[in-house]
């Protein structure tokens, strides 16, 4: 799967959480900062992400993931653990 | 000292309208609600009657933060308290200097996510829940999410007593202003309609049968067979009399006096001796007498043992002088909207004190044989009353009893 | 012109029952409080093979049969089945024997956060295997949550309001503070006030989502603590104004003195970052009882066992109480029957009547190595034996509800 797969998805589970035009979304923008997500939706986005990406991240991997760039790296990541 | 209770604002979110003028001239006009249906919700119920509020549109009354957080019961309920505060003058300045309370009736709250939260977990795994779902699985989320938009941060209750829920939270609101202390209480109450509701009713056998048309079932009607299920939330503004005044409020009724009794008797059903206990503890608690009472708004909903049951026990209540009581019933228009009932009948009662006219039971033809004679209203008429009473009668053995007066500087 | 004014005499408890993973009934429970046991053990109640915890409080050794008797037991749901024992329960220890009029004046008004949450998870498995057109009236005459008092009242014969206040985790104080209520107004001679919910998968999958579940121990306020153990129970009290509880020879627990009500209006899940309205209702539940800072001797905890709630709960009593909130006893009995949810601020209220009536202090057990920002007195492991006048019983929620109820002695 290739890495802007992986960002639309993220941007389209934002999309779904806060209403924000998934196209507006930029890459680097903080969730908490920018985007206003508070940690109940941040974690929303996440089980979105992990049921779509089928894996589960731990409490670290969690509380590490800011952005989109560090959400895309996260799978990334795991994906490449899932394939080996 | 005993306070009283004005109330200074409504908002109703209905299919009949979106305001309590809209409500009440559709009532009048003996209207009834549109729902809509998703068609596969149920392929095999026996009700075909009842549904959701097709013309909701979430936006166009909660706007500036996201709505993901709120569910649908969560959605009704902050509209129509953006509706209650607008039109009791509650602005967000004022909200920020004062602790506004929110107490809200429903009998399912969210059960709509709460089974979808778990078959989520059951189809997909525990760990595929969703959080900003789980944060709605208590039966209190819609106060919560609503109190968070509006800021509201006075006491926050939710009562649950059925098709009572929504009568017994203005009582209980009513309490906390009449002896408590409290200034300004947003009170009422919601249902969304919903599959798991609408099933489990179904199932039960307590809706009514597929009759070939759309009419609701019609209260007090010879044909009724059990009721439709509808949907709305509706909220009242409660302030402490005098202060509403000071802060230059416009007080367009108030609650004088509620009443709650519960059946023991095991079957579920409200006898009317327990239902005639309601009314006389709500008289009693407003200071005033049976022979105040200018109209009757009945908990009928087409139900066969409880509209029976209720006639019988206003019968009783008045020792066989009822006769000219006019008794007036909402959900042949509306259906059976649970925890918002009682407090739309409010609405409509609060609506007939300022227009003198008083709906008519919608529909109402051949009243059943076995019920005794009562003044029931066939058509809208005018009507000039100072108070009213509010019945709703649950299915549960829940029953209670509001009384409410037109607003007059002394009592 | 008839106008009630609030009655001068004040409510006061006269019995007790709770059904707890410690214990049934006042005793049983109290002892096993005040020896430290723990009621935690792996899940039975359905399976967690799935699931990253394992840890739970369930009630392991509970027959209906032997406190329901006027309806079956099997056709109403666990957390009906735990009211009307602890109802019973309450009923038996306050000596009381109601005859046909005392029982239509008394009230039942309880507290929960799910109801009967098994009736909906069976709704749900029928749903998933496709068997919904067998549901007859299973859902609707076992899941909506005000059959819970409804139950109690049939089973008891009862004919006051029955209400059910479902404000999650805080819902029993909101109980017993519209118990008290109605008491004083007049409305009802005796009232069954409390809480209950039973142990439900939806609840479980919830917490262990957001990793607020402990995988092993629930440590209230230890620096090392991972988080809460759903539990599950019901406490009922039977309340009653002093002036009839006197005159009809009572022994009486303790005083309801005040309580305050309020709500963060600031997220569903999150307390308030400076614990703003958990302070506002200290606050209040302190002027609505006419009690001074200095008086309270004992402060029953919400100490969920997360790192959050203990922390922000830590600040609102020292928002409130400032210097003084260092000289006040505060334990977590969440340490042993882990988060008994609607259930849990009712079996507390009980716990302050208690320690008032023993002068006596559960401990917060579990509590190895206190939280740097967890600085006050926590009553570690060891319960403690104290003079306790005033208790003050704090509950919070989803929804941002916060409640605190005061429980003072009962001036003769």
């Amino acid at each position: 799967m290739d890495v802007e797969t992986i960002r639309a998805t993220i941007k389209q589970a934002i999309q779904q959480v806060t209403g924000i035009d998934a196209a507006t979304i930029s890459d680097t923008a903080s969730f908490t900062d920018d985007l206003k997500l508070d940690s109940l939706s941040i974690l929303e986005i996440a089980v979105s992400v992990e049921s779509q990406f089928k894996f589960q991240a731990n409490d670290e991997e969690l509380s590490s993931i800011r952005t989109v760039e560090d959400t895309v790296a996260l799978i990334k990541r795991r994906m490449c653990v899932a394939v080996a | 000292m005993t306070k009283r209770v004005a109330i200074t604002g409504m908002g109703v979110v209905t299919s009949l309208g979106n305001s309590p003028t809209e409500f009440h001239s559709a009532l009048c006009e003996g209207r009834q609600a549109s729902y809509r249906r998703e068609s596969c919700e149920l392929d095999d119920a026996s009700c075909t009657q009842g549904g959701s509020i097709s013309s909701f549109e979430p936006e166009s009354y909660l706007s500036g933060k996201p709505l993901r957080p709120l569910d649908r019961t969560g959605r009704i309920v902050a509209a129509a308290a953006r509706l209650a505060l607008e039109n009791s003058g509650w602005v967000a300045a004022l909200l920020r200097n004062h602790d506004v309370g929110l107490v809200l009736g429903t009998m399912f709250g969210s059960v709509r996510t709460i089974a979808e939260f778990d078959r989520r977990g059951l189809t997909q795994g525990p760990a595929c829940v969703s959080p900003l779902d789980f944060a709605n699985t208590v039966l209190n989320a819609a106060a919560g999410q609503t109190a968070i938009w509006h800021n509201l941060r006075g006491i926050n209750s939710t009562i649950a007593c059925g098709s009572c829920s929504g009568l017994m939270a203005l009582g209980y609101a009513a309490d906390l202003i009449r002896y408590r202390g409290h200034t300004a209480i947003l009170a009422g109450g919601a249902d969304e309609f919903c599959f798991e509701s609408f099933c489990g009713f179904d199932r039960a056998g307590l809706l009514c049968k597929a009759n070939g048309h759309d009419d609701f079932p019609v209260p007090f009607a010879a044909a009724r067979s059990g009721f439709a299920l509808g949907e709305a939330a509706a909220l009242l503004m409660l302030e402490e009399w005098d202060s509403a005044l000071a802060r230059g409020a416009t007080i367009i009724g108030e609650i004088r006096g509620h009443g709650n009794a519960y059946d023991p008797g095991g079957n579920r059903e409200c006898r009317p001796e327990t239902i005639a206990r309601a009314m006389e503890a709500a008289v009693a608690d407003s200071g005033l007498n049976a022979s105040d009472i200018g109209c009757i708004s009945a908990s009928a909903n087409g139900s066969v043992f409880a509209d029976r049951n209720e006639a019988l026990a206003v019968k009783a209540f008045f020792n066989g002088s009822s006769d000219t009581i006019p008794i007036t019933a909402i959900k042949s228009a509306v259906g059976e909207v649970l925890g918002a009932s009682g407090v739309l009948q409010a609405i409509s009662l609060i609506e007939t004190f300022r227009t003198h006219t008083l709906p008519g039971i919608r529909g109402l033809e051949q009243i059943g044989p076995e019920l005794p004679e009562l003044n029931l209203c066939r058509q809208s008429r005018t009507l000039n009353i100072c108070s009213g009473l509010i019945n709703s009668v649950g299915f549960d053995g829940n029953t209670c009893a509001l009384m409410m007066a037109r607003a007059q500087a002394t009592n | 012109m008839r106008r009630r004014s609030l009655a001068d005499s004040p409510v006061v408890v006269t019995g007790m029952g709770m059904v707890t993973s410690i214990g049934i009934g006042r005793e049983e429970f109290w002892n096993s409080l005040l020896a430290g046991r723990c009621g935690f053990g792996p899940v039975k109640s359905f399976d967690t093979s799935g699931y990253q915890v394992h840890l739970g409080a369930e009630i392991r050794d509970f027959k209906p049969d032997n406190y329901v008797h006027r309806l079956n037991p099997a056709s109403i749901g666990r957390s009906s089945q735990f009211a009307i024992a602890a109802a019973r329960l309450a009923l038996l220890d306050a000596q009381i024997e109601l005859n046909a009029a005392g029982k239509q004046r008394t009230g039942v008004c309880l507290g929960t956060t799910s109801g009967e949450p098994h009736y909906v998870e069976r709704f749900d498995d029928r749903y998933v295997q496709g068997s919904l057109s067998s549901l007859g009236d299973e859902f609707i005459a076992g899941y909506p949550c005000h059959l819970v008092p409804g139950n109690v009242a049939t089973e008891l014969e009862l004919g006051g309001e029955t209400m059910m206040i479902p404000t999650a985790c805080a819902a029993g104080n909101y109980a017993v503070a519209h118990a008290s209520d109605v008491l004083r107004m007049g409305k009802a001679d005796f009232m069954l006030a409390g809480g209950a919910d039973s142990f439900s998968r939806i609840t479980y999958s919830g917490f262990a989502r957001l990793g607020a579940i402990a995988p092993e121990i629930c440590q209230p306020f230890d620096r090392n603590r991972k988080g809460m153990v759903p539990g599950e129970g019901a406490a009922i009290l039977l309340l009653e104004t002093k002036e009839k509880a006197e005159a009809r020879g009572a022994r009486i627990y303790c005083e309801v003195a005040g309580y305050g009500l309020s709500c963060d209006a600031h997220h569903m899940t999150a307390a308030h970052p400076e614990g703003e309205g958990a302070a506002r209702a200290i606050a209040t539940a302190l002027r609505h009882s006419g009690i001074a800072a200095e008086e309270v001797d004992y402060i029953s905890a919400h100490g969920t066992g997360t790192p959050t709630n203990d922390r922000l709960e830590t600040i609102a009593v020292k928002k409130t109480f400032g210097s003084l909130a260092y000289r006040i006893p505060i334990s977590s009995i969440k340490s042993m029957l882990g988060h008994t949810m609607g259930a849990a601020s009712a079996i507390e209220s009980a716990v302050c009547a208690l320690a008032i009536t023993h002068q006596q202090i559960p401990a917060t057990m579990n509590l190895r190595e206190q939280d740097p920002e967890c600085d006050l007195d926590y009553v570690p492991n060891v319960a403690r034996k104290r003079a306790v006048r005033v208790a003050m019983n704090n509950a919070y929620a989803f929804g941002g509800n916060n409640s605190s109820v005061i429980f003072t002695v009962c001036a003769a």
